[in-house]
């Protein structure tokens, strides 16, 4: 301690008293005196004291109710008791009552000084202790509050946790480990890890991570399979370490794939898919060119000519793949893009039945277009509804038989407005109709094969009506023809 | 000039089949031609074609095989040679080649698309002469 030690003495003689300050005044101590049980009380109560050295036999509160009393208000004051009437008795009176020590008086200065001195150390002894005590219950709160912490934490991950210990026994999971590895027993902890899992390759590695000498080794990814097909998971798996070094055991953190899994397969069959397509097209076109460059087919210059366009039809039909994969990509990304306003879809049509006139007269195939100009404007976005309604009435008309019609009519129910296309086309056997809104699928037939299309068209159609909160349905039967019909909400005009 | 041979061509664009035509037919082939596996068959019963170029991809993904299987699979027109045409190859990563995969793939010989005028002919007429030339 770097202020001097504060010693009070309380004795009703003053010889005592003045003895006892000059005495201790020579060590270095700050010394108050109190003449009587009540001054020294008070005086305990304004100052905080080290040491008290009290007469036993005061008017007044006595030497043993004022021990009592001076550690009511600080129970690690050390008391010695100064006593005329040293006995036995007295003595182990007042040390059972919580004094440190006692001096029969009279005494000499020295003894005081070294039991003062003695009692000091005491003190500081049992202050150290109290210090320590308290130190470590902050401690085991502290780590109480720490793993308090860490359950919480770990418990609210979606991710799956387990540790294990270097018995491979499970020591902490969470939740969510739980119902993805389906961990029974976990309400008995501390078993083998094999108790709990049946995936055996989990196990596996972490076997291959507690066996592992290599101290850089620090963490292991590996996707991992169950019983259950529909579940991928990817298992991180790391070393615990302690400060040395030493291996303690190892954590397992498991996350659900199974989205990613699927959306990165969906992606690829794409990628697949779109090459396939985009490079059909090129052979054809490098394929056509390379003939009339290289003259293997021989032919004059109209033939030629003809090869050269027959190049240029392909790269015209390359370039609208291209568009409408672009389409379908801005779709894909958002609603961005979309202007909603509201649209009189029955305008849209007829102007789009106008634009497409010329390719049905081609076939001789004729409109029969019945809609009402009362029908009530549905929010969308004027491009989006041109583009789903040239595919479809593009359709009917390039799937028609020569001479039919294409009729296009329109119904409304309490909730939304129904476009029908109908034509009286080849039509599509039943188990081809789930098929037909997916990219590039093709009606195969004969008949369609010199059709030109991106295969697309549809896969368009339905995102966009998708995308209007809205849904498309198709009805066929092979030789009779197809309806496609597009149902587009509306909002109710207040009355 | 009597033809050097007739040639079935299968192949479901029609581009590929007027092209390959074009070339062969400048080069003295019979061509004749199906758009279709279950077509290309019918026109092998009737016509016995001295050779077969087929396109691997058509109607369905494995229209190719099917058809070449059946054809290896019959006595009759099992000695009919067949050069594979593709355009999967390097889009899916696969490549075929006559000596890993023409245990498996039944077919004689095996080229990309889209195929050089001089390589198709090339090919053909060694497919052919070989044809000639085993008793």
């Amino acid at each position: 301690m770097n202020s001097p030690a504060r010693i009070l003495v309380v004795d009703d003689e003053l010889g005592i008293r003045e003895g006892c300050k000059r005495a201790l005044a020579s060590e270095g101590y700050a010394i108050d005196l109190a003449e009587d049980g009540a001054v020294g009380l008070e005086k305990v109560r304004a100052n905080a004291y080290d040491l008290i050295l009290m007469d036993l036999m005061m008017p007044g509160i006595g030497g043993l109710d004022l021990i009592r009393k001076v550690h009511d208000i600080d129970p690690e004051i050390i008391v010695v008791v100064i006593t005329g009437y040293a006995t036995i008795e007295t003595a182990v009176e007042s040390t059972k009552r919580g004094a440190y020590d006692y001096l029969p008086k009279p005494f000499a200065p020295e003894t005081l000084t070294v039991l003062v001195k003695r009692g000091l150390e005491k003190r500081e002894l049992r202050l150290e202790a109290q210090r320590l005590h308290s130190e470590r219950e902050q401690r085991l709160l502290e780590l109480a509050g720490e793993k308090s912490r860490l359950r919480t934490i770990i418990g609210c991950m979606a991710d799956g946790v387990l540790v294990t210990n270097l018995e491979d026994s499970l020591v902490l999971w969470n939740a969510s480990a739980v119902k993805m590895l389906r961990l029974g027993g976990t309400e008995e902890p501390g078993r083998a890890l094999a108790q709990y899992v049946k995936n055996t390759a989990i196990i596996e590695v972490l076997q291959k991570i507690l066996a592992s000498k290599d101290d850089g080794l620090s963490m292991i990814g590996q996707e991992i399979s169950l019983d259950d097909p529909d579940l991928v998971l990817m298992a991180q798996l790391a070393p615990v370490r302690d400060e040395q070094g030493t291996l303690l055991g190892a954590v397992t953190v498991l996350r659900d794939i199974t989205k990613l899994k699927e959306i990165e397969k969906i992606k690829s069959q794409f990628v697949s898919m779109v090459a396939h397509e985009l490079r059909s097209p090129l052979a054809a076109i490098e394929g056509w060119l390379e003939i009339v460059l290289s003259g293997a087919a021989g032919g004059d210059e109209p033939q030629k000519q003809a090869w050269l366009e027959r190049a240029k039809e392909r790269a015209h039909s390359l370039l609208a793949l291209v568009n409408d994969l672009l389409e379908i990509n801005k779709i894909a990304a958002g609603k961005v893009a979309q202007k909603m306003e509201s649209v009189q879809v029955g305008d849209i049509i007829r102007k789009i039945v106008e634009f497409l006139k010329p390719e049905a007269d081609r076939k001789a195939v004729s409109f029969i277009v019945k809609l009402s100009d009362e029908l009530p404007p549905v929010q969308a976005d004027v491009r989006d509804m041109e583009k789903l309604f040239t595919n479809l009435i593009s359709n009917a008309i390039k799937y028609n038989v020569d001479n039919g019609s294409v009729a296009i009519e329109a119904t409304v129910d309490a909730n939304y407005v129904g476009f029908h296309v109908k034509d009286t086309g080849i039509g599509m056997p039943e188990e081809q109709l789930p098929r037909i809104f997916d990219d590039f699928f093709r009606i195969e037939d004969p008949r369609t094969r010199k059709i030109s299309g991106t295969g697309l068209g549809l896969t368009i159609a339905k995102k966009i009506a998708d995308s209007h909160f809205g849904h498309i349905e198709v009805e066929s039967r092979p030789e009779k023809g197809s309806t496609f019909s597009v149902y587009l909400p509306y909002q109710k005009r207040n009355k | 000039m009597s033809p050097k041979g007739k040639i079935l061509l299968v192949d479901d664009d029609p581009d590929f089949l007027d092209m390959h035509m074009a070339v062969l037919k400048n080069h003295g082939y019979e061509i004749i031609t199906a758009a279709s596996g279950p077509e290309g068959l019918a026109r092998v019963r009737t016509e016995m074609p001295d050779a077969i170029v087929l396109d691997l991809m058509m109607e369905k993904h494995d229209a190719g095989f099917l058809f070449s299987r059946k054809i290896k699979a019959d006595p009759l027109f099992k000695d009919i040679p067949i050069l594979m045409v593709t355009s999967v190859a390097e889009a899916t990563g696969f490549r075929f080649s006559f000596e890993d995969d023409g245990y498996w793939m039944k077919a004689d010989d095996f080229l990309d698309k889209p195929v050089k005028p001089e390589v198709l002919l090339e090919r053909l007429d060694a497919l052919l002469r070989k044809r000639r030339d085993t008793p």
